[in-house]
């Protein structure tokens, strides 16, 4: 990952997570706002329908009064009415149920189910509320069903029958209370009917564990209810029991339609999400400007630092600023500047060396066959006046042109390294090169003035044909060869090695002589540099020539002690050269 | 002393023509519309029509003899009594019955209703009494399709107008062979309720509405002139076909509490009755027991039973039955409830049409549409028709009529005529 791309995912986060942490921050006030102001609306809510309850009963009250003093009621006591006269009673008091009963709870007149005269008050019987309070929750069965009810009950004739009326706890007495836009009331009454102000409520069994909760817990509750999939149907309730003779007579509920906070939080979330996405966006393209203006100076400096590592110390940075950017671009020109000084000092020094050696090499070189050459011309000056001189004469002029002739090998070799001729590449195979120059330096490998030396060929089975020059190859072969048997002077193996590279080949030849310090290894392909007594120093420097010139590599591993290997690396075509086709040798 | 008398003479002669004006204003008359309004919508009153309704099918038959004869009709008694036909006599041969046509008995459109010879001729493959019954039904009606399509009689109203199950005008037919009928018109206002009935009946809108039998004895106690008839209608419960099983139909029955129900939903108008017939028509209806058994029919029900519950919610009489039976049932593990569409046991009035038991039952016949029983023996009919109709008889309810102060000689409505005089 780049440096503009770690700067550019830095800020877009650092946007992103900035909106993230604010609209999270916003959503969370803006919840507990809604939760602050919902309990209290809540509260209200369940203090009204309290006083509303407490105002109907006391209305429930009256009427059942009234309805005791009626002539009707007085009439159907004394038997001298219709069975179904508690009707017209009931309508004139304005209640939904009227039981006129015997003592004993026998029903004489009902108006909500007529045809029960003759059975027993069950809802009478089965609330013991009648006898201790004074308006009471009653379950009222009817023909439809059972129905909720503020009921109370009266003697009438002097205590001999006794009158039931009550009125329909419905959807009107929640309807009156008049709730706020979002809010609605709601009453559990058991066994699990739910109304609210518009009737029964479906899904009523979803708020059995809030009521259960009410019931274990006896007290004020909150909890909430998703009523479908969609979060928005999500509504607080707050729960609060209506006992009645120490049982749960039924549930009020205070709800609040969650659907607007939950709408405001999904509007400050979108917001959010917009302001975030618009902030990365931004945060992208202000990083990329940014990182732009950063990182273009670093790009110059890191392509100066590649130019410079591949040899180029020409190489400048433009200083575009007088930042630490602009310091670290005119500390890196003034540093390849110094590299150059430097080099141009090394190369004048290393001309200066190899012209030194070269003089040194050529003086010791032809020195050697010089002192011979004096000798024998004096040689020749003492015996112009002797008898044999003929004899010495012969003798002179033969050694005299044995040193010239030596003379001019050594000329030749100068020449042959200041002039090698270009590669002429075929189609060669590296294994059969390998065979010929370990079969051409067989006999060295058991001369009988030297210890032996064990050859060992260890050849790759695959394809080893490259495009080269097979003379030049062979010549460089031959000359690492002749080297490693110049560093085994007392004997040891030879091995010679080839093997697939990197879509090349491979060629190792490593010897078990003495090996090579690493000044030595660093300055060995240096023409003139030799670790040999007799040697001219060109033979390695010819190696990495050759090398070079089939675009291959060469490098040299040794440990003192035990031995040096040279690997060489040939790629297998030569691109834009002349090949020369036909069979490989 | 003269001009006492003569004082006296002025007053006595006063009296006697005020006398005289109220002795010719109870005097029958002619003329007016008698207005009547019945729970029945009839669709026509065509013998050939059966109506599916028992409250049409009922008032179809009250009212089709005034328009349709028969041959013969049954008296009070049960016996035959000569009408469109005046005799009857065996022929030589002893091979069929002569009945001898009445003579210059007109039609509904003038024409002289007339037979070839002058008589009729039945065979004589049966009993006279049963061919007698049988002529007496309504079935055996002369009814005379004239060109027009319309349906012509002899009886001493026709059908002015008639609107199927709304509203028909009955006419007097002045040439009736038994002489005119006092009323000009009969009015029927037909699908009316029962307290659609009372409130027409209470703004002077009607001259006859029907009651009910629970009414009968508070409204005459109100001073209302009431016309109550023996029980002609039973109270019965009808299953359908054998979706409900025996057993249950059998706890159903005995789980209501009849005497209740007669007591105080009826005001004892009626009687307590298992039969179809009312006692007042065999006699032997106490045959069928009715009485409630709660705890054989629990012991019947073995498990709780829930059945749908039919019956006409608007009906003012059988509503409160209804209501009370299913509060009975409920006691004994059967739920009745209100359903849609067929009902597993239906509440229903049938009428009982004829004063003769075997006319009745041959028209309950009709009406359940079940296969007339072969016996000849009447108890046997009604326990194979009891049996095959899937039918519990409850109660017998008598027929009761409020009318206005100036209908007089209800209810035989060739009789019928209007006190101008009577307050409306």
């Amino acid at each position: 990952m780049t440096f503009r791309t770690k700067l550019l995912f830095i800020s877009s986060f650092t946007v992103a997570g900035a909106v993230a942490l604010v609209t999270g921050a916003v959503s969370i006030s803006t919840r507990r706002a809604f939760d602050t102001i919902d309990r209290e609306r809540r509260q209200a809510l369940l203090v009204q329908f309290r006083d509303e309850l407490a105002a109907r009963s006391l209305e429930v009250a009256r009427r059942v009064e009234l309805a005791a003093s009626s002539p009707g009621v007085q009439q159907i006591a004394a038997g001298a009415a219709e069975y179904d006269r508690a009707q017209t009673e009931a309508a004139t008091a304005d209640l939904d149920f009227l039981d006129v009963v015997e003592p004993n709870l026998t029903i004489i007149s009902s108006a909500h189910w007529p045809a029960r005269f003759g059975y027993q008050n069950d809802w009478l019987i089965a609330s013991n509320d009648w006898h201790t309070s004074d308006v009471f929750l009653a379950r009222i069965p009817t023909p439809e069903g059972s129905a909720m009810a503020l009921t109370a009950v009266r003697p009438v004739a002097g205590g001999k029958m006794l009158i039931a009326g009550g009125r329909r706890l419905s959807p009107e007495l929640l309807k009156s209370l008049g709730v706020a836009p979002g809010m609605r009331a709601l009453l559990w009454l058991p066994p699990g009917e739910v109304i609210d102000a518009e009737g029964s409520v479906r899904d009523a069994q979803k708020l059995a564990p809030l009521v259960q909760e009410v019931r274990s817990t006896n007290g004020e509750v909150t909890g909430s209810v998703q009523w479908t999939s969609d979060r928005r149907s999500s509504e607080a309730f707050l729960a609060l029991p209506i006992i009645r003779a120490g049982s749960l007579a039924g549930v009020l509920l205070a709800g609040t339609s969650l659907s607007t906070q939950l709408g405001l939080e999904r509007s400050i979330l979108r917001t959010g999400v917009v302001v975030g996405a618009s902030g990365i966006v931004i945060g992208v393209l202000l990083g990329w400007w940014t990182t732009e203006r950063i990182t273009r100076p670093v790009e110059r400096l890191a392509a100066g630092a590649r130019a410079v590592a591949g040899g180029d110390l020409s190489a400048r940075v433009e200083v575009l600023s007088r930042d630490e950017i602009g310091d670290l671009a005119r500390a890196f020109n003034r540093m390849t500047e110094q590299l150059l000084e430097q080099r141009e000092r090394a190369i004048q020094a290393e001309r200066v060396a190899a012209w030194r050696e070269l003089a040194r090499r050529l003086a010791h070189e032809l020195k050697n066959p010089l002192f011979p050459l004096q000798i024998t011309i004096e040689n020749l000056q003492r015996a112009r006046e002797s008898s044999e001189f003929d004899e010495v004469f012969r003798e002179s002029t033969a050694t005299l042109l044995a040193e010239l002739g030596n003379l001019k090998t050594i000329i030749g070799r100068f020449s042959d390294f200041a002039k090698m001729p270009a590669p002429q590449f075929e189609t060669v195979d590296v294994n059969e090169i390998v065979r010929g120059v370990m079969k051409l330096n067989d006999a060295r490998f058991h001369a009988d003035n030297r210890f032996k030396v064990e050859p060992i060929m260890e050849l790759a089975g695959t394809d080893t044909r490259i495009q080269a020059d097979s003379d030049q190859m062979r010549r460089a072969l031959g000359n690492l060869v002749l080297n490693a048997l110049d560093a085994m002077p007392d004997g040891g193996k030879l091995m010679v090695r080839t093997s697939p590279h990197e879509g090349g080949v491979r060629l190792e030849v490593s010897d078990t002589g003495q090996g090579l310090t690493d000044e030595e290894c660093q300055r060995l392909f240096t023409p003139y540099y030799t670790t040999k007594q007799h040697g001219t120093g060109l033979g390695l420097a010819i190696v990495q020539s050759v090398v070079s010139d089939h675009r291959g590599t060469i490098s040299v591993s040794s440990a003192t002690g035990r031995g040096t290997t040279f690997t060489i690396d040939l790629p297998l075509t030569q691109a834009d050269s002349i090949v020369v086709t036909g069979e490989p040798a | 002393m003269r001009r006492t008398a003569l004082r006296s003479i002025a007053a006595t002669s006063a009296v006697l023509v005020l006398t005289a004006g109220l002795e010719a204003a109870r005097r029958p008359h002619y003329g007016g519309e008698l207005r009547v309004e019945i729970r029945a919508a009839v669709p026509s009153l065509d013998p050939a029509v059966v109506p599916d309704d028992p409250a049409a099918f009922g008032a179809q038959r009250q009212w089709m003899p005034f328009v349709f004869e028969t041959l013969v009709r049954l008296d009070d008694h049960g016996r035959a009594q000569p009408w469109l036909a005046t005799s009857w006599t065996h022929d030589p041969a002893r091979k069929v019955w002569i009945f001898q046509a009445r003579k210059n008995v007109k039609l509904h459109g003038g024409s002289i209703w007339s037979t070839p010879g002058g008589a009729i001729m039945v065979p004589d493959d049966r009993p006279i009494e049963q061919i007698l019954r049988e002529l007496a039904g309504t079935r055996s009606a002369v009814v005379v399709k004239a060109e027009d399509g319309s349906l012509l009689g002899t009886g001493p109203f026709r059908v002015a107008r008639w609107e199927a199950g709304k509203s028909a005008t009955l006419a007097a037919h002045d040439q009736y062979w038994g002489g005119r009928p006092f009323l000009d018109s009969i009015s029927i206002q037909m699908g009316r309720s029962l307290a659609d009935q009372a409130s027409d009946f209470q703004i002077g809108k009607v001259d006859a509405v029907e009651i009910a039998a629970r009414d009968l004895r508070a409204s005459k106690q109100r001073g209302t002139t009431i016309a109550s008839t023996q029980p002609t209608e039973t109270v019965a419960l009808q299953f359908d076909g054998g979706r409900v099983p025996a057993p249950v139909r059998l706890a159903l029955s005995l789980s209501i509490d009849r005497t209740a129900i007669l007591n105080v939903l009826l005001q004892k108008q009626g009687e307590i009755s298992g039969a179809l017939l009312p006692r007042w028509l065999t006699g032997y209806s106490f045959l069928f027991p009715g009485e409630r058994d709660l705890a054989k029919a629990k012991q019947l029900v073995s498990a709780p039973q829930s059945l749908t519950f039919g019956y006409d919610r608007q009906d003012a009489v059988i509503r409160p039955i209804a209501e009370r039976i299913a509060v009975n049932a409920n006691e004994a593990g059967i739920t009745l409830r209100q359903g849609t569409g067929t009902a597993d046991v239906r509440l229903v009035r049938l009428p009982v049409t004829a004063s003769d038991a075997s006319l009745a039952l041959q028209d309950l016949t009709t009406l359940l549409r079940v296969a007339s029983p072969p016996s000849a023996n009447w108890y046997e009919v009604e326990k194979a028709l009891i049996n095959s109709s899937g039918v519990i008889p409850l109660f017998h309810l008598p027929r009761g009529w409020m009318l206005s102060s100036r209908v007089k000689n209800w209810p035989r409505f060739e009789e019928v005529w209007l006190d101008a005089g009577a307050a409306q």
